[in-house]
């Protein structure tokens, strides 16, 4: 499957994982664990960077993209695992 | 509105153009957004980026769409396979501890970044993701 179509397809089959895993974190637990004044904020940035990311998908280099993307994540993993 | 609600505005705007660009949920940047960022708990976090992911994926969703970018017989068989797995590994989360699931996390997002710098890396330097191979 070409690089394009690979990344479109995985945010659109996240779309129902996240709905059905839901429930799970609001119902399943004493306090529910989702603030939605937090996702209020999250939201208004997100859905405004979804839009144009996936409308300059095709105009970006890949390889500079997931290289950015590396770095970011490795920063974050190490932090994460060392300092949880 | 205060630097921590700006902080989460900010995060938000990058993990939706990573999500609409590269096609990981959200999550990964969702989540340190708000535990490094704007100092919510780690289980909390996962739950809130979850609910976060969905209008994300959304918009993502029907751009796709609307670009021509989204094989949809694929996108039926992920999107089904991976419920199965998104209701187990919830609800084994939600009775971890936070430390524990910051740890894994931590070593995840260890792998994403493994696996996309190695994709990265064997990908020529003119290659653009809009090109067909």
């Amino acid at each position: 499957m070409p690089q394009r179509n690979a990344n479109a397809n995985s945010i659109v089959a996240i779309l129902p994982i996240a709905v059905a895993a839901l429930p799970i974190y609001y119902f399943r637990t004493r306090t529910p664990q989702i603030d939605f004044r937090v996702a209020l904020f999250l939201v208004a940035g997100s859905v405004v960077g979804a839009y144009l990311g996936a409308r300059l998908l095709k105009r970006i280099p890949d390889r500079e993209l997931k290289l950015a993307v590396v770095v970011v994540l490795g920063v974050i993993g190490v932090k994460e695992l060392l300092f949880p | 509105m205060s630097w921590r609600d700006l902080i989460l505005v900010a995060g938000g705007f990058g993990a939706g153009f990573l999500s609409g660009t590269i096609g990981i949920g959200g999550g990964a940047l969702f989540v340190p957004t708000m535990t490094v960022g704007a100092g919510v708990p780690q289980a909390v976090a996962q739950g809130t980026s979850l609910l976060a992911i969905v209008p994300t994926a959304l918009v993502s969703t029907i751009t796709h769409i609307r670009e021509g970018n989204v094989l949809r017989q694929a996108s039926v068989w992920m999107g089904g396979g991976g419920l199965f797995g998104a209701v187990l590994g919830a609800l084994i989360a939600v009775e971890v501890p936070g430390s524990i699931l910051a740890r894994i996390w931590g070593g995840f997002l260890l792998f994403t970044a493994y696996r996309l710098a190695a994709q990265a890396l064997s990908t020529p330097k003119s290659k653009s993701a809009g090109q067909a191979p």
